[in-house]
């Protein structure tokens, strides 16, 4: 099946999302195939975050609509959610639990009825044998990535959201987690993340959508973005040899840092 | 084969089962606010033991219920709640196709549990210690009223998590609030602070447990005091619920 005949996952139609006076998302538009990696990209307050909140069901939109799996957020949010696999940018579990009982808590919560020994085969999975007894908390930052992936997963979920899944991770881990993300998608799911690296976007993304002040500015296949985009002046002042994605990135948002 | 690919909204049950499971594991783990909340009381049972002048037995078995209640289910809860809430442990339940109210109710109903345990303790206790015989009916009795208390208190506890964000600052309100109802409904109750107080604090949370448990100890001195007792904590659950329902936050910021 080519790209073009791939179903919908994601639809998200003009999203407006409002801090007060403030507007975070200002008509935002896009949409995810099944099987596909795309990447939401965009400097600090872009509006990155915000938009996940709004398909995670976390805050209902000002206005606009998203839909997964042919069903409106809104409609029917604990159906939709039951379709998304999440892992948020901190991810948080009762200091109190041990991983084996977090994981046995997540599957009963997504319908799954998973015997202690499924449980653990899940955790030796992500190399966590050795470590059932102990808390979240007491975990390294590979091992929680890796678990916080493996519960977002533990019910083969139609789309998964990952906000930030490398932040603070070593080259080891980095790649152990991609491979695993790369298998969700070998096993028919949809990921979208946001991520802060452009080499890793254009390594590892299908498509890519950059947006500021939570407008779109470009969107399409990394290589694609590249190649629209080498000669545009804003880009072309920040590029140092060949043109990457990042310096597609930066030309597009500005250098200016942003808090 | 047990494993599905879950797609449908999972049964409420399973769902309850899950996170009841999961918050009586965390409440079992919290060895040192579970002996705090048994041991204070049981230290007022043994030091209003001693003396034998603080007041009849049923006051004191009620006070000393009452503060267990109270340091429990406002305390505990209270700031439970909102570190949780502060880690971004809510949050992350949120993403799961599990109902709010489910999240809200399993931890109340756990604490709520907890409470009854450590009043059935108490009571127990009080009884050996103060040589008092209760029949099946009071402890049936002294069951309801602790119910009542827990709930009361619990009401107050998310209340104070409506209105208090921050963890920290949940905890320092709590304990001031902890202070003045125990210094309104101890103090009032016991008649040094005057008859006026007294008449007051009956109708304190603190002040209209006390009455109550002490009534149930000892039936005769059922009247209007606790008449208006039931009244007093009807309306604090009420309000307070209310409170905490309307004004709760489930976002970390």
């Amino acid at each position: 099946m080519n790209e073009a005949e791939r179903p919908t996952v994601l639809e998200v139609q003009d999203l407006v999302v409002r801090y007060g006076q403030q507007t975070a998302v200002d008509g935002l538009s896009f949409s995810i195939s099944r099987g596909e990696i795309f990447g939401l990209l965009g400097p600090n307050g872009a509006g990155k975050t915000t938009t996940l909140s709004v398909i995670e069901g976390l805050r209902k939109p000002d206005s606009g609509r998203v839909v997964i799996d042919g069903v409106e957020t809104l409609h029917a949010p604990l159906a939709v959610k039951a379709k998304l696999g999440v892992q948020l940018q901190a991810s948080s579990f009762q200091s109190e639990l041990t991983i084996e009982q977090i994981a046995r808590l997540y599957a009963g919560l997504y319908g799954l009825s998973l015997p202690q020994r499924q449980i653990r085969e899940r955790l030796a999975d992500v190399g966590l044998q050795q470590e059932i007894t102990k808390p979240f908390k007491k975990l390294s930052g590979g091992q929680q990535q890796r678990f916080s992936l493996m519960v977002a997963t533990i019910h083969n979920p139609s789309i998964l959201l990952l906000d930030e899944p490398t932040a603070g991770l070593d080259p080891q881990s980095r790649r152990q987690l991609w491979d695993r993300i790369e298998g969700s998608r070998k096993r028919g799911g949809s990921i979208l993340l946001t991520t802060h690296s452009m080499e890793e976007a254009q390594a590892v993304c299908d498509s890519v959508a950059i947006i500021d002040h939570g407008r779109l500015q470009a969107f399409g296949a990394p290589k694609d973005l590249v190649a629209m985009h080498r000669d545009d002046p804003r880009v072309q002042a920040v590029a140092h040899g060949d043109v990457t994605l990042e310096d597609v990135f930066i030309g597009l948002t500005g250098s200016a840092i942003r808090d | 084969m047990t494993e599905t690919i879950a797609r449908a909204v999972p049964p409420i049950g399973l769902t309850l089962r899950s996170l009841l499971r999961a918050d009586a594991t965390v409440l079992l783990r919290s060895r040192q606010a579970a002996i705090l909340n048994l041991a204070v009381p049981i230290l007022i049972l043994i030091v209003t033991n001693r003396g034998g002048k603080l007041g009849n037995p049923g006051f004191l078995i009620g006070m000393a219920l009452t503060y267990g209640l109270l340091s429990s289910a406002l305390i505990g809860y209270s700031i439970t709640v909102a570190r949780d809430r502060e880690a971004g442990v809510f949050q992350r339940l949120r993403v799961t196709p599990t109902p709010t109210w489910a999240i809200m109710a399993s931890r109340l109903a756990v604490q709520l549990v907890a409470n009854l345990v450590v009043s059935v303790i108490v009571m127990i206790v009080g009884s050996i210690m103060h040589n008092t015989t209760f029949s099946f009916g009071v402890y049936l009795l002294m069951f309801v009223v602790s119910l009542l208390g827990a709930v009361v208190f619990l009401s107050i506890g998310q209340a104070l998590v409506g209105l208090v964000k921050n963890a920290t600052a949940v905890n320092a309100v709590g304990r001031v609030l902890f202070i003045l109802l125990i210094l309104t409904g101890v103090l009032g109750s016991t008649g040094i602070l005057g008859d006026d107080f007294k008449s007051f604090a009956s109708w304190t949370p603190v002040g209209a447990l006390i009455n109550l448990f002490s009534a149930v100890l000892n039936t005769s001195a059922w009247g209007a005091d606790q008449t208006n007792g039931i009244i007093a904590c009807i309306g604090y659950i009420v309000i307070f619920a209310g409170i905490g329902i309307r004004w709760f936050r489930w976002d970390p910021q």
